[in-house]
């Protein structure tokens, strides 16, 4: 059966009315998942259902758009980026706005990148440096130990060899003291000598002519005599030079060794700066050395986490 | 209702840069909405599509890959993009540009899909076409649907880590002609 046209045209459109309605005052209330169904008889009818239901398919559209778009950005992912593409006007707009804010927020986010690589370079360099110093200081604390270890032995023979030598010098003091003994002696017999020449000078003059011969005989005893004794004054003054002499050395030999002993105790101090001492706080170049790099390490890796 | 498998004519249809295809189906992939721009290009009458899985548009040129990605991203309840070769009533075929996305309801709870489809660029479908050409190549290799989805799916994720882009990133690059 037919009705007439006009008839359901009118009925269509209530139908329509309600329909379109209804879905309106869902999409309202934020419900863009209903659409308005068929509504069959009417041309006109037809044609309100496609442009609200257009309408719907636009906001529901943009509505996705910019909360995806919007998600993907704060999430980091913005090459995911508003399609704008059907969709014209102020939908557009509003979209080209969101665009534009994602962008800044992306070049935000690239400093950020940036300024962590910038800080993660910075934090290999210090590494790296530390790392060249720490073996550098490790490697000089070997030598200094090494040097310190020589002239510690060095020292140690220096005062030996002056001990030596202060040995040497008080054997020459005993010597010429045993040289003046000797040269006493020969004083004595000197001064008896004169005291027999001249007794025999006095002899020979009570002889008179006949002792003439013998006079000059003792009177040239007399003069060996005075000769020796001479001689001996001489030598017993080379011999306090020598005295003298050998005095100075033992003190200069005695200031030497006890300078090389405080010596002995300062090369002794640097080697335990290098090595570190007997007691466990007593830390050496070489571990201090390894502890700076061991802290750097730990706040390269904070640095590095953060 | 059963429908008799269109064969491909080869025709392409294409539509405007301001239209949307819009449809909406409910938690199983039945279509419970599609707009006149869809049934324009598909060849369809309404009632022909309302109450219809959505592969009912499904052309034999597509991967079964990437279909098994979209339903997987759609699971996770994430959104997703994806170039699609449709396949008309009439035997003609589209591309789009599909971004399909869940709808919740006020409690969250996933109560259907949501796709808008835009239409790509030439160069954009150039770029898609020899992608799934690949993974067609590899799904044609086997004759178990799900071997088919497991190469399709390997040869993607090889693509992928040949050129260090995730598949979110390279449709992003296609869409944009390679701008960036």
């Amino acid at each position: 059966m037919k009705a007439r046209p006009e008839t359901v045209d009118a009925a269509a459109l209530d139908e329509a009315v309600r329909l379109v309605t209804e879905v309106c005052e869902r999409a309202c209330n934020g419900d863009l998942e209903a659409r308005v169904p068929v509504i069959s008889g009417s041309e006109r009818a037809a044609r309100i259902r496609i442009a609200i239901n257009g309408l719907l398919d636009h906001v529901d559209a943009f509505v996705r758009e910019s909360g995806a778009a919007s998600a993907a950005a704060a999430e980091g992912r913005f090459h995911r980026r508003f399609l704008t593409q059907g969709l014209d006007g102020a939908y557009r707009a509003a979209a080209e706005q969101i665009t534009h804010s994602n962008q800044v927020m992306s070049r935000t986010a690239a400093q950020f990148a940036d300024a962590a690589r910038a800080r993660q370079a910075l934090a290999d360099e210090l590494e790296s440096a530390v790392l060249t110093v720490s073996e550098q200081v490790a490697t000089a604390a070997t030598e200094m130990g090494r040097s310190a270890n020589g002239l510690a032995d060095f020292a140690r023979v220096a005062v030996a060899d002056a001990e030596r030598g202060l040995g040497t010098v008080s054997s020459l003091r005993t010597s010429s003291d045993e040289i003046r003994h000797a040269v006493d002696l020969i004083n004595q017999v000197a001064a008896q000598t004169r005291l027999l020449a001249l007794n025999a000078t006095i002899e020979a003059a009570r002889a008179g002519s006949a002792g003439r011969g013998f006079g000059v005989v003792a009177n040239e005893v007399k003069n060996l005599a005075n000769e020796t004794s001479a001689s001996s004054e001489e030598i017993m003054s080379q011999v306090n030079t020598v005295q003298q002499s050998a005095a100075d050395a033992i003190g200069v030999l005695e200031a030497v060794t006890n300078r090389i002993r405080e010596m002995s105790v300062l090369v002794e101090g640097i080697a335990q700066a290098v090595d570190g001492g007997h007691q466990i706080e007593d830390v050496g170049l070489s571990q201090l050395a390894e502890v700076l790099r061991a802290e750097v390490s730990r706040f390269v890796s904070t640095i590095r986490a953060s | 209702m059963k429908l008799i498998r269109v064969r491909p004519s080869g025709q392409e249809r294409t539509f405007g840069a301001d239209e949307l295809i819009v449809t909406k189906t409910d938690p199983r992939g039945i279509l419970t909405y599609a707009n006149d721009v869809f049934l324009r290009l598909s060849a369809l009458d309404e009632d022909e599509a309302i109450g219809q899985p959505h592969n009912l548009i499904r052309h034999p040129d597509m991967p079964r890959a990437v279909f098994k990605l979209l339903w997987d991203t759609l699971r996770q309840q994430r959104e997703i993009f994806a170039y699609v070769v449709n396949l008309a009533a009439d035997g003609a075929h589209y591309w789009v540009f599909a971004h399909v996305t869940p709808s919740f309801d006020e409690t969250g709870r996933v109560v259907g899909y949501h796709s808008n489809r835009r239409v790509p660029s030439r160069a954009a479908i150039a770029a898609a076409d020899d992608l799934y050409g690949v993974l067609r190549a590899a799904e044609r290799r086997h004759d178990r649907a799900q071997d088919a989805v497991a190469a399709g799916h390997d040869t993607l994720q090889r693509v992928l880590a040949e050129r260090g882009r995730t598949y979110d990133e390279l449709v992003w690059d296609i869409s944009t002609g390679g701008r960036r």
